[in-house]
């Protein structure tokens, strides 16, 4: 602001400049107002459908029943704990698989980067629901890869980890696992890549000058360096992972079930509303926790 | 390559090249960096010097040639396996690293444990004690500069390479840490091979000058030198500002008599590049700051036996130490004449006619079938070089 107070403005530049001053709220006005309504809003309405009772005959009452956390819990951690182990599994598989994808892509690509980027996005052209059903076929019983993999004594070795159950890898954690990192592979792999290209590749000649191997310079240079990409890409994964119900829904059995499928059946078979919703907010305050612990630990704040 | 006499810690490249698909960035070369020496690469952008750097560093692949560090052959040996290091132009610090780690770094690699004696010396050498736990974005430009060259020296390599490490530097800096430069490579000893396209920076630093353009050294010497002794008029463009008169040979003795619009000139036969015969053309140069300029009123007054060209002056600019002049005459279009401010004479001005006069033995000659232009700003050849790069 330059003007001086000696002078008023004439009114025109004065509703000018406070329109001006208006022009981020604005800008914020339609974001906010979506928030509100389809998410701060129900998560109130949530709230406190997880301290009420009753039934739904005679209607639900807010009576303040925090007990219903301690109940839920008491008898689904089976569930959360399976939820969290599957979806840390598929977090470290995906970034095992991705990485040296993303890798291969920010360095070695060349002029076949942007094609392969594509591909990597593809498979959301098709429906999540039918790309996990694929998985069925994939997983059969009896088809090739189950065959193959029996071949190999594979199954065996899984088998004895409690992977997989006889002859079968479809209905086992295993599949469940397969299902997870297939599906969220993609969000790993964008993040991992974003990261790994903004590295100056004259740091990693600065690295190889200063008498570090090409394995060397991996780890003291662009693995610590390509941090911010393994956090969001990590982070990506392991929260819509540990939520997810679809993929124990259709490649999993009553065994494999995790803490989203139980949220779902509550919410939609059971119909005890209460305790779906006390399952939702402990499932999202464990992984809120993780999270943040993760991410300090991680400390890639001077990375970013 | 037999000769293996006191080589023990010189850079030779022999008969080195490197092309990409049908460029070719260094032609075929042959250069030895005396062991201690401050050796300077100097080039438009594109000339191939930061390549034939590269190559020295382990960076780049020759595609034919031998690189020799002492008398090992080296050539085949990856960077990090080379006891050469190098200060990157961008600088190239570990930006996940503080000024301790990052300067550790070659040591740790290494496996030295103990760094903290080493990375101490090197922090004050550079004068960086204070800032050991900063990271570098935390830097100015200078600072960092300084952190890169404590991060190569302290692993005390045969060669430091420089690649234009002052090139993001404001003028006023560049100067302090070319003067920084020099007195931490006398302190040190190592051999410093520095890339630079700055010819002012290439000529107060090094002790000796490679100039290279289009992949080819065109001459290699000490400032000094190349400057008064230039053998292309590349070089004489390039390095400094020289004037340039096409002339023909009328005589070719130990003196060399030669004619240009009208007028007569010598030079020493020693100081010709290029085979002269009589009625062959030549290009006859001097540098600026050797010619004096009188004012046609006077020219009697001008001691025999100096080389006279007369002219009007069609610009002048004042600099403050000196004053620039452009004349026109017969000889040849825009010469340039420096002037020191000392006894300024008011009749020199634009339009007055006057007489240019140097020493004979101030004037070297050239090569005639060469481009005037070569290595001046602007010059198509440049364009085409940078282009290439």
């Amino acid at each position: 602001m330059t003007l001086t107070d000696t002078t008023p403005a004439p009114p025109a530049a004065r509703t000018r400049s406070a329109r001006k001053r208006l022009v981020p709220y604005w800008l914020l006005l339609p974001g906010v107002l979506w928030l509100l309504v389809f998410f701060a809003l129900p998560m109130v309405y949530q709230a406190s459908t997880s301290v009420q009772t009753g039934t739904l005959e005679q209607g639900f009452r807010v009576t303040w029943h925090v007990a219903t956390y301690w109940e839920a819990l008491a008898e689904y951690w089976p569930q959360f704990v399976r939820s969290l182990v599957y979806a840390g599994t598929a977090t470290f598989l995906c970034l095992l698989l991705g990485y040296p994808l993303a890798y291969l892509i920010a360095f070695r690509a060349g002029r076949w980067r942007n094609l392969l980027l594509v591909l990597v996005v593809a498979p959301f052209f098709t429906s999540f629901l039918i790309r996990t059903l694929a998985w069925k076929t994939i997983l059969a019983d009896g088809g090739a890869l189950v065959g193959a993999l029996d071949a190999l004594h594979v199954l065996d070795v899984t088998n004895w980890l409690g992977w997989t159950q006889g002859d079968r890898v479809l209905a086992t954690p295993m599949a469940v696992v397969c299902g997870l990192t297939y599906n969220f592979l993609p969000f790993m792999i964008l993040p991992l890549y974003t990261s790994l290209e903004r590295i100056d590749g004259r740091l990693h000649e600065a690295a190889k000058d200063l008498y570090a191997s090409p394995a060397t310079t991996f780890r003291k240079v662009t693995f610590p360096l390509s941090m911010p990409g393994v956090v969001s890409g990590t982070l990506l994964t392991f929260i819509p992972a540990s939520g997810d119900y679809v993929n124990a829904e259709l490649l999993g059995s009553t065994d494999t079930k995790m803490v989203g499928n139980v949220i779902q059946s509550q919410f939609l078979r059971v119909l005890d509303y209460p305790t779906a919703a006390a399952l939702s907010f402990i499932l999202m305050a464990v992984v809120l926790l993780m999270v943040t612990v993760y991410i300090r630990r991680a400390g890639t704040e001077d990375l970013v | 390559m037999t000769d293996s006499t006191h080589t023990g810690g010189d850079v030779r490249l022999s008969g080195i090249s490197k092309s990409y698909g049908s460029f070719t960035a260094v032609h075929p070369l042959d250069l030895t960096v005396p062991q201690g020496s401050f050796f300077a690469l100097l080039g438009a952008s594109g000339c191939g010097k930061t390549t034939t750097l590269r190559m020295i560093a382990g960076l780049e692949e020759p595609t034919t040639g031998t690189v020799f560090l002492g008398d090992r052959d080296v050539t085949d040996l990856p960077p990090y396996k080379r006891p050469v290091n190098t200060v990157f132009q961008s600088y190239a610090l570990f930006p996940h690293l503080n000024i301790y780690e990052n300067i550790a770094f070659g040591l740790r690699r290494r496996g030295i444990t103990s760094v903290k004696k080493q990375v101490g010396e090197m922090l004050d050498l550079v004068q960086l004690g204070d800032k050991a736990s900063h990271k570098p974005h935390q830097l100015s430009g200078g600072q960092q500069q300084r952190v890169a060259v404590a991060r190569a020296l302290i692993n005390h390599p045969q060669v430091l390479l420089l690649d234009e490490p002052l090139g993001a530097l404001d003028l006023k800096l560049r100067r302090r840490m070319q003067l920084e430069l020099k007195r931490i490579q006398t302190e040190v000893g190592i051999t410093f091979v520095h890339v630079t396209h700055d010819q002012e920076e290439a000529m107060t630093m090094a002790d000796t000058v490679a100039v290279m353009n289009g992949g080819r050294v065109e001459q290699l010497g000490a400032p000094a030198d190349l400057y008064e002794n230039p053998r292309t008029t590349f070089v004489a463009n390039f390095l400094g500002t020289s004037n340039l008169i096409e002339a023909e040979v009328v005589e070719a003795a130990s003196d060399v008599v030669v004619t240009a619009g009208g007028g007569t000139l010598r030079l020493p036969a020693n100081r010709c590049s290029a085979p002269t015969t009589t009625g062959g053309r030549l290009l006859v140069g001097v540098r600026p700051e050797k010619i004096t300029l009188a004012h046609a009123d006077d020219a009697g007054a001008i001691a025999g036996g100096r080389n006279r060209v007369t002219g009007r002056i069609v610009d002048t600019s004042f600099i403050g130490v000196s004053t620039q002049y452009v004349v026109d005459s017969p000889a040849g279009a825009a010469l340039q004449v420096y002037e020191q401010n000392i006894e300024r004479d008011s009749r020199l001005a634009p339009g007055a006619e006057v007489v240019l006069h140097w020493n004979p033995a101030h004037t070297f000659g050239l090569d005639a079938a060469q481009s005037v232009l070569a290595g001046t700003v602007g010059d198509a050849g440049l364009d085409e070089a940078e282009d290439a790069a």
